[in-house]
Order: C-alpha cells, then structure tokens, then sequence
C-alpha cells in the first residue's frame, strides 16, 4: 500500500505542489470574497468550471486547435497560452461580478438574514453549472494539446514535465501579483480596511459596493487563472467538475485560515500534496471523502486555520 | 381592508380555521383527506402527464418531494439550519431498504423503522461535531457530507457499487390491497399516511417546548442560548427529525422502485428538496406542501422544463430569495389576538 | 426594603484580554443577595464585558468567577442561566417573531424537565409545564406591567415595552441574579422614574440586581452599591453618596457632569 508512496514520492510530490498552486488560486476566490463579506462564496466553483470552458473555447475556437493538430511551439505556443490564460480569467471574472450582482447585492441591500443570502447563492451555483450541462449536453469537453507535455529532465527519479513546470511557475507569480495588489494598491487597502472592519472602512469613505464588487472580480480571476492551469495539467472538463474542485479548495482556504491570503497559500499546498500522497494510498476514488475528513477535523478543532491567524469575532 | 385579507391565501385559510369549532375541523380534515386521496382516480382530466402515468408522478416525485420538503423544513424552516446534504439521509434509508430487502426475510414495514433508524443515527453522528459550526460552515459541511455518502456507496462492494441493488422487493400487501407497478395507487395512499403523520409531528411540536427552542435559535441563537435554551440539543434533535423523515422516504422509494443506484442520490436531489421548501414558504408547513407539489409536478406535466429541471430550481431559489423571500405562503406571523383586540377597541 | 445578605456572586481577580487589549484587569466584584448593584463607568470601561465573561460569553483570561457557591469558569452559557444568572441586552436581542407571551414562556422553559417525547406525545407532565410555563409567563407580565401586550410580536411592540420585555424574559427563567444592560438607554424622564420603580420592585420580590446604567439620578436613586469602572479597572465600590464624591469618579467622568446622561 505504501510501497507507492514510497517509490514513486519525488514524482508524487511534484505533481501535488502542481495541483496545490490550483488549489491557491481558487481557494483565494474564496478567501477573499469571506475576507469582505464574512460569507462563503457558494458558486466560485461554478466560476472556476466557467473558467476551465474559456480556456477550451480559446484554443479550440478561436486558434483552431483540434484533437489532432500538432503542440504549438515557440512564439505561437507563447500567444496561445497567454490568450487562453486571459480568456479563462476574463470569463471567470465576468462570471464572479455576475454572481455578486445576481445573487447577493440585492440582498445586501436590503439586509435581509444570512441564510437568504446562502440560499441564492446555492440557487445561482446550480443554475451556471446547470446552464453549462445543457450548452454541453453533460457530455466532457476535451482540451486539444497546446503544450507539448515534454519531459524536461529527470530529478530523483522523477520526470519533469513542462506542463507541471509551467503550471507551478505561473501559478506562483499570479498568486504573488494578486497578494501585492492587495497589499500596496490603493483598492486592495480598501479590501483590507472592510475585512477588519466594515462599519469603520465606510465611515472613512470607502465606497462599500465598489470593494465587494472589486473583491468578488479579484477572487474570480485568481479562480479563472485557476481554470486555465488545471486544463493545461488535465486536458479535459465537465460541467460538474466545480463540485470536488470547490469542496478541496474552500477546505484549503479552511486550512490556511479563511480570510486570510497567505494563509490560502499554505493551505492550497498542503492539500494538493496531501490529496495526491492520500490518493496513491488508498486510491483516487477515496480523494474526496479525504478531503472531507480533513476539512470536518480543521473545522472541529482549528477553525481558524492551522496557519493563519483569527479571523472569527466573537459574537455577543 | 376585509377584502384585500381574502386576497391573502394564508389568512384567508387561518380565518376559517380558527371559526371552525371542533366538529367542523373534524369534518375539514376529513374531507380534504378524503379529496387527495382520490387524487389518483383523476388520471384522465387535465391534470394527466404525457411521460409517466399520473399516479405514478403522484407518488414520485410529488408525494416524496413533499414528504422530504416537510423533513428538510424541519431544520432549515423551524430552526434556520441550513442542510444541504439531506439526499444522505435518503439515500441511507434507501440503502437500509435495498440490502435488508434482498439478504432478509424482512419486509418494508420492519425494515422502515430500521432505516428510519439509521438515518437519525447518521444525523447524530454528523450534528454533533457539525451543528457547532456556524450557518455557511454548516452548510458546506452537510453538502460534502451527501456527496460523501453518494461516494461511499458508489465505492464500496457492500452495496454492489455503480451497478446499484435490483430486485428490491414490494411492500407486503394489505389484506386484499395489493402494491403493483402499473397501479400506484396504494403507494400514493402510503405516502399520504406517512405525509400526515410528519405534519402530525411537527404542529404537536412546534406549539410545544421544542418548537419554541427552534425559534429562539432560528431567530437568535445566542440569545437563546442565554436564556437557557440547550441550543446543541436542540439543534441536534431538529437536524435528527428531518434525517427520520429523509429516510422514511428512502425506504420507501427503494421499495417502490425495486431497483436503485448511487446516481440516483446525487447533490442534486437535495436541491431539489431545498428549492420546494424554499418555493413554497420556509417554515409553513403548508406553504412546504404547496411548493413541493407544484415543483414535483410540474416539470413531469410540461415536458420542456424536465430537460431543464434543475436550471429551473435554481432559479427558483435565486428568484423567491431575492424578490420574495418568505417563499409563496409566508410564515405564520401568529399574531392573532391583535386582530381580535382591534375589533373590541 | 429587602435584607442584603451573604454573598451571591462574587468575582475575583478577573482578567480579560483580547489579543493585545486589556478589557478587563483583575476587577474584583462582590454581588450580595437582596441588593440593587449599579456598576458605572465611562464608555469602554469594560462594563458590558463583565456581563459578558459572567454569563460565560467569553471565557475570562484568568480569575475567578463563583456563583452561588460554583465556580461559572466550566459552565456552558445555558447552564449558566439555569444556575440563576439572567441577562438583558443592551441592544435589545427580543425574539421578534414571537410574541411577547411566546418570548417569556422560552425563557421559563429552562427548568423543566419535559422534552420531545413528552411534546410529541403530549404526555401528562409536558402538558401540565405547558400550563405551569404559560401561567408563570402571563404572571410576570403582569408583574412587569405588560402584560396588555402579551399577544402582540415582539417586534411590533413599542420601544419601552421592548426594553421591558427583556427584563421579563430575564425574570422568566426564575433567576436568583438578574443583569441588567442599561435598561433605561432611549427613555425619558417620565419612562426613567417608572422603570426605577420597576427595578426596585423586582428586587423586593426576591431577586438580585446588577445594574449597569449611565443615568446618575437613577443609580444614585435605587442603588445600593456603587461599583465604578474605568478602563477595565475598578476605581471605586461604595454606597452611592460617597462614590458620587470621590475624586477618581469625578476624574474617570472628567467634563461629564454628574447627573448628564
């Protein structure tokens, strides 16, 4: 059982830090929007399932890519990359304003109770994935190879492969980008300023809407970057694959200390490494009842995160 | 004034009831007892759907979407939890039926309290580390919660994985009323009864000690919680309930349909179930059963909206929470006596 | 006037820290039975805390809290209130959709010991609490003097009626100390002299009060005891004469006047 563990760990460890930067980045959809609205984000799966179709849609429809047709290389394949990344952030971040304005802005407005709010925005989940099954008649969409899965060289038994070199690279300096803007601009100190204190943020000008709005895009980008990676790694979605892709994400952000961006960092990572060492030992159909348990313990026993600090207040 | 109030369906039907004396809502039950039970005998009329036959879509999904409505109302209408896994709690009681149906001599009716069982087991199981949590954790929890138990079965050798269980037996019949395929009649009857008995169930409840509990943690539980109330306990017999009632409907449906599959307990069915409760009113029990018959039925009688089913329930949700969201039949306001003071004034 | 007798509550040594803010720094505070309490103090001096940390909100950093003989440091928030320790809320925290009636009969549901079963089935003793909750409901609205209200929500009552509900509510899980979270905020004069009445009523009936109230002349008229606060530390603990002159006091409200509320 373990002796797959054990042989094939290098490898192993490189695709989990592969599919842990996924995990960053859609778990910052969720950290974030939890940052300024206190609420999880019920539909950043879905955003992040719309993502992964404008990566597709891109190199299948708009470069012509088919099954067949050969990698693309050089500067075409430098071009197609870059427009199939801005694609899936472009339609995850239309997706995420979209679910704001729909299913919680009114709502807000109005101050109704948390589980109203909850409710629709279950309702607005369901209806993007719903609408995706019938555009693609529940049938799985295949990404035609852009990049050549070449192995690059071998470390410790195991292969290197663009794919993953790519994935983890970018991925990193995305999330990187994203925690500076929070951290220096002018909008991101607004985000901050009403994820520890609404009622002051607004009192000191900050226009409440304008930060949610902003909140809801940033998180939807970060999302759809996401999209775009795990296509590049696995080459293939379905208009229900936001469920599992959700459910691990929002536990890594639970992880890290929801609320809280580096702590989506650390918690994206541990669980992409510890879902593919689970998986190589007990088996992939297992990888989500693992991640089940682990979010259930993390919520039970360090519901604020094995890595981040407090973020609950205490309600009197 | 007095006419726009017959315009309200909510009071309109309270009003007749609280003039009614005891004989007169004697006879009130009665009749409309009486009157859908011979729902199934309206097969012919307008009421008749073109995919399956009408007493078949009487019982599912119309007569299970509102028993379950009713179980899920309990927690999410009367004590404000929101659970997005109650299609475990389905699928439990189902699994019961199936695996003690086709390896025991048992039949549905001794095995329903068994299931019955199991399924308030699993909600315990499950409430105690989870009802600590707050409302969107709770939620996000009890959704994993259902796929998990989905992936389970689908996993597992015990319950024949993908390929599902067949040749799950029929109920036993009463004396000369026999259970059939092509005449669903009975079943419809059956889910009446079990229909009255949860309606029996949460109006003895709600008007007592546990209904009051609910309320004050629904409303505010803190607030509750230092006025005494044992808001875990409660919150746990709440979550327990609905799972009883979630699968007594899984017994059932697997004794009714002889055959059932992981895929038939998807995440989908709990939202289905949410958006009845949702639709029809949270918390009024007859707001739950308007709303779920409507939902259950028609997408079975225009055919355009079962290919698009759960699109359409999601809308529901987003449309009734943000432009009504006190669901077609309100909660009851129960503030009665005013009415009555305005008028002695 | 009632006997003051021995000591009810007693805090000692109280700390309560929030990350880097003190809120709290070893307050030591004695409740006697019988007693009207009022504990003052400038905004933010930790008043609400002490309620809060009393009826086991939060979880003091260190200290002791003892109740009647136990100590509340174990005790989860209900069983706090069913040990007879009963709260208001200075935002008011009323059930809303219930009706004031409905609102009092949850709170005196605490000590009985019918649960589902008996509900479900309505068995003799669930039926006969039913009954006993609801009369001993109806009684302290009438007691409070609201009791024309008792089938109106919640929500829909009049301000004051509101704030006298809480106290009710407070009073419906038969507590043997009563806490009060500024009781009078939003009243005038008129309302402030007949909720004094009240308080003092209450207290003749048996029950202990801890007042915390920003009003001078309504602490200085039914207090028996004054404890002051300033920025989480006692600073005085007298009968209300002697508090209204000591010069800490006057300093802790520098340039509030005394009977400004």
């Amino acid at each position: 059982m373990f002796s797959v563990l054990i042989d094939q760990f290098w490898s192993l460890t490189i695709a989990g830090v592969a599919l842990g930067f996924i995990y960053v980045l859609v778990s910052l959809g969720y950290t974030m929007v939890y940052g300024v609205l206190r609420m999880i984000n019920f539909a950043n799966s879905e955003i992040f399932m719309w993502g992964t179709f404008g990566t597709i849609v891109t190199s299948r429809d708009i470069f012509g890519y088919t099954q067949t047709s050969a990698p693309a290389t050089g500067g075409k394949l430098a071009l197609v990359l870059i427009s199939q990344l801005l694609m899936s952030m472009a339609v995850a971040g239309v997706t995420a304003i979209f679910v704001e304005y729909v299913a919680y802005r009114r709502l807000r407005a109005k101050g109704t109770n948390r589980l109203a709010t909850l409710i629709s925005a279950i309702g607005i989940s369901i209806v993007l994935s719903e609408l995706m099954r019938l555009l693609t008649d529940s049938r799985p969409v295949g990404s035609p190879r852009v990049l050549e899965k070449i192995i690059l060289t071998e470390v410790w038994g195991a292969n290197i492969r663009l794919d993953t070199v790519v994935t983890i690279f970018a991925a990193a300096l995305i999330y990187f980008l994203l925690e500076r803007f929070v951290k220096l601009s002018r909008m991101g100190k607004a985000i901050r300023a009403v994820s520890m204190n609404e009622d002051a943020a607004k009192l000191m000008g900050v226009n409440l809407n304008r930060v949610i709005t902003t909140t809801f895009l940033v998180g939807g980008l970060a999302t759809g970057a996401a999209g775009f990676f795990y296509i590049t790694v696995f080459e293939y979605t379905k208009f229900n694959i936001g469920f599992t892709m959700g459910m691990a994400a929002f536990t890594a952000a639970v992880l890290g200390g929801i609320g809280n961006i580096r702590g989506a960092f650390f918690g994206g990572l541990f669980l992409g490494l510890l879902e593919v060492y689970a998986s190589a030992v007990l088996g992939t159909q297992w990888k989500a009842v693992t991640v089940f348990i682990v979010l259930v313990l993390v919520l039970l026993f360090k519901p604020n995160g094995l890595f981040g600090e407090a973020v609950q207040t205490t309600r009197a | 004034m007095k006419i726009r109030n017959y315009w309200n369906l909510r009071d309109f039907g309270a009003s007749i009831w609280e003039n009614a004396g005891r004989p007169m809502r004697v006879a009130i039950v009665l009749i409309s007892i009486l009157l859908v039970g011979l729902l199934p005998f309206m097969g012919g009329s307008f009421l008749a759907t073109p995919i399956a036959s009408f007493d078949a879509v009487l019982v599912y999904p119309v007569g299970m979407f509102v028993l379950m409505s009713l179980g899920l109302n309990i927690v999410v209408g009367k004590s404000g939890m929101l659970d997005l896994g109650y299609v475990a709690f389905f699928a439990i009681g189902a699994y019961t039926m199936a695996i003690l149906g086709t390896t025991t001599k048992l039949n549905t009716w001794e095995i329903m309290p068994i299931g019955i069982a199991f399924a308030m087991i699993a909600g315990v199981l499950l409430g105690i580390p989870t009802l600590r949590l707050r409302g969107d954790y709770l939620a996000i929890v009890t959704l994993g919660f259902g796929e998990i138990v989905r992936l389970v079965v689908l996993n597992s050798t015990w319950s024949k994985g993908p390929n599902g269980i067949a040749n799950i037996p029929m109920p036993p019949h009463f004396g000369p009323l026999k259970f059939e395929l092509e005449n669903q009649r009975l079943f419809f009857w059956v889910v009446m009864a079990m229909i009255l008995l949860t309606i029996w169930m949460i109006r003895r409840l709600t008007v007592r000690r546990p209904g009051r509990a609910w309320e004050a943690i629904r409303q505010d539980e803190d607030a509750a919680e230092l006025m005494g109330v044992h808001t875990l306990k409660y919150k746990i017999w709440s979550f327990t309930l609905g799972a009883a009632v979630g699968g007594a409907a899984g017994v059932l449906y697997a004794s009714k349909n002889l055959y059932i599959a992981p895929e038939m307990f998807t995440l989908n069915v709990s939202i289905l179930i949410l958006a009845c409760v949702v639709f029809g009113g949270i918390g009024n029990i007859w707001g739950v059963i308007i709303g779920a018959t409507i939902l259950g039925y028609l997408p079975d009688r225009i055919r355009f909206i079962s290919d698009a089913r759960l699109l359409v329930f999601g809308l529901v949700l987003v449309i009734v929470m943000n432009f009504r969201p006190d669901g077609l039949l309100p909660r009851k306001k129960r503030e009665k006596a005013i009415v009555k003071k305005g008028a002695n004034a | 006037m009632a006997k003051i007798g021995k000591t009810l509550l007693k805090l000692d040594n109280v700390t309560m820290k929030f990350g880097g803010v003190t809120a709290l720094n070893g307050v030591n505070l004695e409740v006697k039975e019988g007693e009207i309490l009022a504990l003052i103090g400038p905004n933010g001096a930790g008043k609400t805390t002490v309620f809060n940390v009393i009826t086991g909100v939060y979880k003091q950093t260190s200290g002791i809290v003892n109740f009647d003989g136990i100590s509340l440091g174990n005790q989860k928030r209900y069983q706090v209130t069913a040990l007879g320790v009963a709260r208001t809320f200075q935002n008011i925290r009323l059930w809303g959709d219930m009706t004031a009636l409905e609102n009092v009969i949850t709170a005196t549901d605490v000590h009985k010991k019918s649960g589902l079963v008996g509900a479900l089935f309505g068995l003799p003793r669930a039926r006969r609490e039913e009954a006993e909750n609801r009369e001993r409901a109806m009684e302290i609205l009438r007691f409070i003097g609201i009791d024309e209200y008792s089938d109106r929500l919640a929500k829909n009552l009049p301000y004051g009626v509101q704030r006298r509900l809480e106290i009710a509510r407070a009073l419906g899980t038969s507590p043997k100390l009563v806490l009060l979270d500024e009781p009078a905020a939003g009243f005038n004069p008129a309302e402030k002299v007949e909720l004094a009445a009240t308080i003092k009523k209450v207290r003749d009936a048996g029950y202990t009060v801890l007042l915390i109230e920003h009003d001078m002349s309504l602490i200085m008229g039914i207090s028996d005891r004054v404890v002051v606060l300033d920025f989480g530390t006692k600073i005085a603990d007298d009968i209300p004469s002697v508090v209204q002159n000591d010069p800490r006091v006057i300093e802790a409200y520098l340039g509030v006047p005394a009977d400004a509320s």
